[in-house]
């Protein structure tokens, strides 16, 4: 009777505050409530404020009717690192819950410029790009960050990426020009690339491996025109915009997704937000979306499932290294374990260890905020204490603002498991004296 | 005994009507005593669906009570805002309504004065998108949600200004006649045990369905029928409107929307005591099935709990004609003030019978009026001109008031005592400084203590905790035992509500709460299975 | 997909038990839980058969498996083994136990005033259970603010001998309640709070200060001092040990409402076991669906965004939980089903599910309900026939015993998951399972 509705929509989200034992559970996974007193933990602020919450049954804004008046507050405090919902014994849905309730209780009103521009990751891409050095030198220096904090409410300690020369876009469209028209392979030999705008703008070298290691294993990659996956948006809960976003991505991707293209991403926060906020954040019921969302790979999954399938180049070299690796919360969202992990214990010599930390602090946006930068490094600090306790030379992890947030906390070069098997795939080249072509029977 | 005490009027029995009846006599200036056996809106009133009619559940067959219902709706909303919530009303046409109600039923309305508004379909289901999509036709009405106890504490407080009183757990246990007349009233204080004796000058019962045990007390006969009523609560308002389906009224057919969870109703079935009744599972069931036709997907939404109430069915004597029935000593079908001087020959005795929580301020009226004319005061009825105490010229209720002003002073877990509920500390002192020797039921009327998904399992202790910190600096003697009801009654009580709907998400909430108190906390050490208290306490859980 | 020799479903302590044992004989083992159940709820075990008869754990074994149809009648041979195995490794992740299965039982006090039988208690809590000597008193020491302990109407309680069963008691119970240092203007203030500033060094120094002191203003000497279970959780030991040396009355720990942090001390050294064995365990993982081949489970699919996850495995043992933990779900109409294979489950018929009464001495029949299994932990239909040949049935899940009520849970959840382990894997010792990266 009390069976939890297993369609991933937004009214879903609403419901399961049904499932609610009150058993504290959550509390005890949170990393945001075991640092601060302004958070009073996930069961608080979701299935029990829930129950104070009118339209309820509409989660989100539906046009032509108000938002009845929120009496939340310290909702804003959830980071959206989802622990809670993976520890929750009775399926609520609490993380996902407290983005609607935000989205709620900000809505009616002006959102901050902060929040804002926060998820303005375009603008601020495509602009930093453009001034680029200038546009780093900028945000690394000192007396100007303290004036974007006091104005605009970002830390001046929060970590920020350098923006790249150009964009990914720009690069990938000079590339193809020069190729001229060329026929795109099948949905068997090629993928399209959800590049985000991690990749877009600052790590463009993160694209690269994984171009590079998609054509080793027989695919060629297409990107095609895209927008921020919108999840900034939705953290700050500015839906409307957010769903912008998603309908001009669903519109791309949807087309391809119909016939038969896999879509891969590099980020986890990114293919987290495709597979599951769409739907259950946004509301979003067109068929597309499920479509599209059916379609959508984290890589590391996606070179998992070539392993399992025996289709997968495993001519890794040897990398003679301790490697900590830290799995992202938005990974552990997606439910499919640690690939990045299991594609380590395929390169020899490589000891890579799960420093099982619940949160790196910096939760997406979240820790760069003024307010909750403190929070971010509070509940970061034990696993920056193990990353510089190892001594490790460099570290990996899935998401790229945990990068930039462990990087700029312990001074270690962290980098995208990709990467690591990128370079075991070159050594394993070098070992074997010729840069060798994907495996005969790969590519499917 | 304890002293006589110099009363006009006597109002016996502590509902919505008592306290209405004992309001409107205070204002024109009767000194007023009302004596409830237990705590106030404990009978009927506190078991009842939550719902302010709007009258269009009644249009189709009994105008007259259409009309007295919304002429009420628009007082209370005026003169009570804070103990309404204005959540509106919807009767929907589903596929099981026929047509010739429904297009009767605008007109209806029109023609008792209850406003209604046909809108689009598609305008109900963006605000509910709950609904059955197969309802067809929605129409727009005043119903709403109201609060009885902060009605009936109102009622009193307003009563107390103007020089009456109201004592509660006083048991009337006497009355007594000399020839046509009522000349005492004798009490047991349900606490102590202790008699109190009573010459007031008119008798008013309040009692509903326990009308018939009054009255045979001056040895007057009122036959009174118990008709049980059964209600689910859900825990999540999957509806912020009052749901009614369009149709000949019967059961299952309403769901409202009451603080934090909706309640669905009602059933009808006779019971022989008024105190003693079984809700079972497949009346829930029964209720549930006829639920899913406003909402398909009821089945799947988390039910918290039954209950039930007795509604006062009255029947009149079978020399009494139908026309006599409609000449002053009946006001409308609804209701019936039964004049005792011409029925039975007691000329300082009246019984108010029948009718609903809406129309309560209406059957005090009625009931008044008759009280003055016997008495020959003069003063006319102000009831419906003032505006209760403690409540804010149109403010009604907001569901989020609670989290709001909880959040507004930094939220936080520490001052909850009741987390599911939102009760703080200063909440429940409150009301126990305001109740003294009240039991943790009484608190939780008064507070909402214990009414979320945990059904008091987080709380209890907290809350006997509190009582046995306040007793004991109070020099109590028996701050354990008090504890111990506090406890066990409080749990039992709770139980016997999940005991009919015992399955899915309930039932494993029940099981993870009775695994902690009978495991770590070893709540079966506390129980003294053979002391009068122990079965009385049982006993007092049973109601 | 993944794959696995055995996969476990439900991570409480049968579910671990079982998975540790699996492990151990070279078995690749994977746990699945959708969450955290009865050990963040529970009081931190480790009750084996703590019914009023059983003067010892042992005797209640016996009794117990004198009752038709107790998983006892065919498990209670192996309690002892299987104590001994699981307390080594509890004592690897910092979680001593004291009292053994011969240790008589006795009557400890609880947090709401009451008492409960126990033989077998976590280092924390065990001070309470040697016997009162004559004139010892025992303090109820408090926190300011912290509402879920209320020392007055625990004292006043404790005071009355009915409590005691008439029996052995402290000669005072008084309460004191402590301001400790932070914590008054403070918005949130429960056992994990509480029991995180333990872990700090620095806070824990000022507060057992705080603490001593106020013992110390309660008249009297020596004695015992109940505190609320929050001592800590990483640093459990280390806050028991410094409460030990200042305090002027020997200090133990009263269990709570959840959130249970000698719960999670238990789980965490579980985890950590598991984890040293070369298991791997996921947490937020619902079960969709279990596939199988015929009368061999192949694989266990739970849900994920936008897709399902897959573990193929050998073997799954079913340790979810009875209907506290969900693994027997309650439909309203009467019927109580297992949701992961349909498992024919023993079960009264629904209007006899509940007493009238809460607390009727008899319990409510439902409490026996659950999974019936062979002295293999195989679930077995009426007929006796098992459906499965590669599945077991562990802990609250199994029928035939009221695991709350005759404090029976946790012997039955280690021993069945133990033995549910050792009858799948019979792999011999020797072979251990090829590391690879480590992984929780």
């Amino acid at each position: 009777m009390a069976e939890l509705i297993a369609d991933a929509s937004a009214e879903a989200v609403g419901y399961s505050s049904d499932e609610c034992l009150k058993c504290n559970v959550c509390l005890t996974v949170c990393p945001v409530a075991r640092v601060t007193d302004l958070f009073p933990g996930p069961k608080y602020v979701g299935p029990q404020a829930q129950r104070f919450r009118t339209g309820r049954a509409q989660p989100v804004q539906v046009p032509g009717i108000p938002f009845a008046p929120s009496g939340d507050v310290t909702v804003d405090y959830c980071s959206g690192c989802g622990l809670c919902t993976s520890a929750c014994p009775a399926g609520v849905k609490i993380a996902e819950m407290n983005s609607q309730s935000r989205a709620r209780m900000k809505a009616g009103k002006r959102p901050k410029l902060r929040d804002w521009g926060l998820g303005q990751t375009d603008l601020v891409g495509r602009v930093g790009v453009l001034f680029a050095p200038i546009s780093n030198w900028a945000l690394a220096n000192r007396p100007i960050r303290a004036i974007i904090e006091t104005t605009v409410g970002i830390h001046r300690e929060a970590p920020f990426p350098k923006f790249g020369r150009r964009t990914l876009q720009s690069t990938w469209k000079r590339r193809q020009k020069r190729r001229g028209t060329v026929a795109v392979p099948g949905p068997d030999r090629a993928v399209v690339y959800f590049h985000g705008c991690s990749a877009n703008y600052y790590e463009q070298h993160v694209a690269d491996a994984a171009i590079e290691i998609l054509k080793r294993n027989g695919f060629e990659t297409i990107i095609p025109e895209q927008v921020c996956c919108g999840l900034p948006l939705i953290s700050n809960g500015i839906y409307t915009e957010a769903r912008q976003r998603a309908h001009k991505n669903l519109d791309v991707l949807a087309p391809y997704a119909r016939q038969g293209y896999r879509i891969i991403g590099t980020s986890t926060s990114c293919t987290h937000t495709i597979k599951a906020e769409y739907r259950e954040m946004l509301d979003i019921h067109a068929d597309d979306a499920t479509l599209v969302a059916n379609a959508t790979w984290d890589i590391c999954e996606f070179l998992l499932d070539l392993n399992e399938r025996g289709t997968l180049d495993t001519r890794f070299g040897r990398l003679d290294e301790d490697l900590p690796y830290h799995a992202p919360c938005q990974l552990r969202s997606h439910g499919i374990g640690l690939p990045a992990m299991e594609l380590f214990a395929l390169v020899p010599g490589l000891r890579a260890v799960d420093l099982d930390h619940d949160c790196c602090g910096i939760a997406g946006t979240y820790g760069m905020k003024k307010e909750k930068y403190p929070i971010g490094m509070a509940v970061g600090a034990p696993l920056f204490e193990k990353i510089k306790a190892s001594g490790a030379p460099e570290a990996a992890c899935d998401s790229e603002t945990c990068r930039w947030q462990i990087e700029k906390a312990t001074g270690t070069r962290t980098r995208h498991p990709i990467e690591i098997l990128l370079a075991a795939y070159r050594a394993g080249d070098a070992a074997g004296g010729t840069k060798r072509g994907p495996l005969a029977g790969t590519g499917t | 005994m304890g002293e006589s005490r110099a009363r006009d009027v006597l109002v016996v029995g502590g509902g919505a009507t008592g306290a209405g009846v004992l309001r409107d006599l205070a204002r024109r200036g009767l000194r007023t005593l009302l004596v409830e056996r237990g705590d106030y809106g404990t009978g009927t009133t506190g078991r009842y669906h939550g719902l302010l009619h709007s009258g269009g559940r009644y249009v189709a067959r009994d105008a007259l009570a259409a009309r007295e219902c919304i002429a009420e709706n628009r007082i209370l909303r005026r003169i009570a805002p804070a103990s309404i919530e204005d959540t509106g009303g919807y009767f929907v046409a589903t596929p099981d309504d026929p047509d010739d109600y429904v297009d009767a039923f605008q007109a209806a309305c029109s023609a008792a004065d209850v406003d209604c508004e046909e809108i689009p379909v598609g305008e109900a289901f963006r605000r509910e998108p709950a609904l059955n999509p197969g309802i067809r036709r929605v129409f727009k009405l005043p119903d709403g949600s109201v609060e009885p106890w902060q009605l009936i504490e109102s009622n009193v407080a307003d009563a107390r200004a103007h020089g009456s009183d109201a004592w509660s757990y006083q048991r009337l246990v006497g009355l007594q006649r000399d020839g046509g007349r009522i000349v005492a009233a004798t009490l047991r204080d349900e606490r102590s045990g202790s008699l109190k004796r009573i010459t007031p000058r008119f008798v008013v019962s309040c009692t509903g369905a326990w009308a018939g045990q009054v009255a045979a007390l001056a040895n007057v006969t009122v036959t009174m029928h118990a008709g049980k009523g059964t209600m689910l609560i859900y825990n999540q308002r999957m509806t912020d409107t009052v749901i009614s389906r369009c149709h000949t009224p019967s059961d299952g057919d309403c769901m409202v929307p009451v603080h934090t969870v909706a309640i669905l109703g009602t059933t009808e079935q006779r019971v022989e005591d008024p105190d003693g009744y079984e809700i079972t599972r497949d009346e829930v069931a029964a209720l549930v099935r006829e639920g899913k036709k406003l909402f398909p997907n009821l089945g799947t939404m988390r039910l918290l709990r039954a209950y039930a109430g007795v509604r006062p069915l009255y029947q009149p004597p079978a020399e009494v004609t139908a026309a006599a029935l409609k000449d002053g000593r009946m006001i409308s079908r609804a209701h019936a003030v039964l004049d005792h001087a011409a029925m039975d020959g007691v000329e300082n005795f009246v019984t108010i019978v029948g009718g609903k929580l809406t129309t309560f301020r209406r059957m005090a009226e009625d009931t008044v009026d008759m009280v003055c004319a016997k008495l020959g005061v003069t003063e006319r009825c102000t009831t419906a001109d003032e505006i209760l105490p403690n409540q804010v010229p149109g403010k009604t209720y907001w569901l989020g008031h609670r989290l709001a002003d909880h959040e507004a002073e930094g939220g936080g877990d520490a001052g909850l005592l009741c987390e599911c509920e939102f009760v703080t500390r200063p909440m429940l002192d409150d009301f126990l400084d305001r109740h003294p020797g009240c039991s943790l039921d009484d608190a939780r009327r008064g507070t909402r203590l214990g009414m979320g998904p945990c059904q008091g399992g987080f709380c209890t202790f907290r809350a006997a905790g509190v009582v046995a910190e306040r007793a004991g600096h109070a020099g109590a003697a028996d701050v354990a035992e008090l504890a111990d009801r506090a406890i066990l009654g409080f749990l039992r009580e709770r139980f016997k509500g999940t005991r009919p709907i015992a399955a899915g998400r309930q039932l494993q909430e029940q099981w993870m709460i009775s695994g902690i108190y009978e495991g770590g906390l070893g709540v079966e050490s506390l129980i003294e299975r053979e002391t009068p208290e122990a079965s009385r306490e049982v006993a007092g859980a049973q109601r | 997909m993944p794959s696995a020799d055995v996969v476990v479903i439900g991570a409480g302590l049968a579910g671990l038990t079982a998975a540790i044992a699996a492990a151990e004989s070279g078995a690749r083992v994977h746990v699945l839980a959708k969450g955290h159940a009865a050990t963040h709820w529970g009081p931190g075990g480790i009750d084996v058969a703590g019914i009023p008869a059983a003067s010892t754990p042992r005797d209640g074994i016996h009794r117990l498996a004198g009752q038709p149809g107790h998983p006892y009648a065919f498990l209670g041979d192996d309690v002892g083994a299987a104590l001994d195995w699981i307390r080594s490794h509890l004592a690897a992740g910092g979680v001593e136990y004291v009292g053994d299965l011969d240790t008589p039982h006795r009557l400890v006090p609880t947090s709401i005033g009451g008492t409960r039988r126990a033989a077998i208690l976590p280092a924390g809590q065990a001070a309470a259970l040697p016997p009162w000597a004559a004139g010892e008193r025992l303090v109820i020491c408090g926190i300011a603010g912290f509402k879920d302990f209320w020392p007055d109407a625990i004292a006043a309680s404790l005071s009355r001998e009915r409590i005691w069963e008439g029996g052995n008691r402290p000669a005072s119970v008084t309460p004191v309640s402590v301001a400790l240092p932070g914590l008054a203007a403070r918005h949130n203030l429960n056992a994990l709070e509480l029991a995180h500033r333990f872990d700090d060094p620095a806070w824990r120094a000022t507060a057992i200060e705080a603490l001593a002191r106020a013992i110390a203003s309660v008249p009297g000497s020596g004695g015992r001092v109940a505190l609320p279970a929050v001592l800590g959780i990483r640093e459990h030991a280390a806050v028991l040990a410094a409460l030990q040396q200042r305090l002027p009355a020997a200090p133990f720990e009263m269990p709570l409402v959840p959130p249970s942090v000698p719960g999670m001390r238990l789980y965490a050294a579980l985890r950590a076991a598991l984890i040293r064995a070369g298991g791997r365990v996921q947490v937020g993982e619902m079960i969709q669906r279990v596939e199988h081949d015929g009368r061999r489970v192949t694989a266990v699919v739970s849900a994920a965004a936008a897709r399902t996850y897959t573990v193929r495995t050998g073997a799954l043992v079913i340790a979810t939980g009875g209907i506290a933990g969900g693994g027997l779900v309650a439909e309203l109409h009467g019927r109580l089903r297992e949701p992961l294979l349909g498992l024919p489950v023993e079960a009264p018929p629904a209007d006899e599910w509940l007493s009238v009464d809460a607390f009727d001495p008899a319990g409510h029949p439902l409490e026996k309900a659950g999974i019936r299994t062979d002295a293999e932990l195989r679930p077995v239909a009426a007929d006796g026939a098992s459906p499965f040949d590669n599945v077991r049935v562990a802990g609250s899940q199994l029928a035939g015993q009221r695991s709350v009520r005759d404090r029976c849970g946790d012997g039955v959840a280690l021993t069945s998951g133990w033995r549910a382990a050792r009858s799948l894997t019979a792999v011999p010792a020797g072979h251990t399972a090829e590391s690879g990266s480590e992984r929780p």
